[in-house]
């Protein structure tokens, strides 16, 4: 579970928050 | 009994990782860090469901939290690492760039380099332990508790660092917005709250 949970929490949860945070892009088209 | 010891691993610790790496990598993104920094054990989940790889509890323990002889034959041989690594990092490729890409491969591979001093001497050089090399593993994880210490040291310095970057960054594009600062603290602290949920779960046998 807490494999699981970990996953949830990490990616889902603190990526989806640290999305909105203004970084610079790691698409190929942009500088 | 095999899956009740699935979960007794390195978990938080490689997030934590993960988050330091954000901040010296601030265009690679924090979710496919997490993704990448456990790749080896989502890769593992099905190897071990299938009875290719097993955990099984070191001799006269219960299994728990770093008592686990953890038979990953595949997923953590330094072989099968590098390749699971090269193979993440160019899918990584097909839609970011070749340096985003360089650096989710990395830290795909960190997962074993810092998996190399917590475990017993259980992860082969070659998959399948081809030719019967010695195992490697400097079992830390015989002082559980200097283990747990280690991983939530890593969970904090991650965040630490996570949060003076995604402030800098804040800063640099809206030295005025408040709520981009308020976005900081909610990731700073999902991070600190997820370490301590995980390896707490963890610790716990859960």
């Amino acid at each position: 579970m807490s494999f699981i949970l970990g996953i949830l929490l990490f990616v889902v949860v603190a990526g989806r928050l640290d999305a909105r945070l203004p970084w610079p892009s790691a698409t190929k088209n942009t500088p | 009994m095999a899956e009740r010891h699935e979960e007794y691993a390195v978990i938080a610790g490689h997030f934590g990782f993960a988050a330091a790496v954000k901040a010296r990598a601030p265009s690679v993104p924090l979710w496919a860090l997490m993704l990448a920094c456990v790749w080896m054990d989502v890769l593992f989940v099905p190897l071990f469901a299938a009875g290719i790889e097993t955990i099984v509890p070191l001799p006269g323990t219960q299994g728990g939290y770093g008592e686990g002889i953890i038979h990953a034959d595949y997923t953590h041989s330094l072989a099968g690492a590098l390749l699971i690594a090269v193979t993440f990092g160019l899918v990584a490729a097909i839609w970011w760039r070749s340096s985003v890409a360089l650096v989710l491969g990395a830290v795909v591979f960190s997962h074993w380099a810092l998996d190399l001093p917590m475990h017993h001497a259980d992860m082969p050089l070659l998959p399948g332990n081809a030719g019967n090399f010695p195992l490697l593993g400097f079992g830390l994880w015989r002082w559980p508790w200097v283990s747990a210490v280690l991983e939530i040291g890593l969970v904090l310095l991650g965040t630490f660092l996570y949060a003076r970057a995604a402030s800098r960054a804040v800063e640099a594009a809206q030295p005025t917005g408040a709520p981009a600062r308020t976005r900081v603290r909610y990731v700073t602290a999902a991070l600190l709250l997820s370490g301590l949920v995980t390896l707490g779960l963890n610790w716990f046998g859960m």
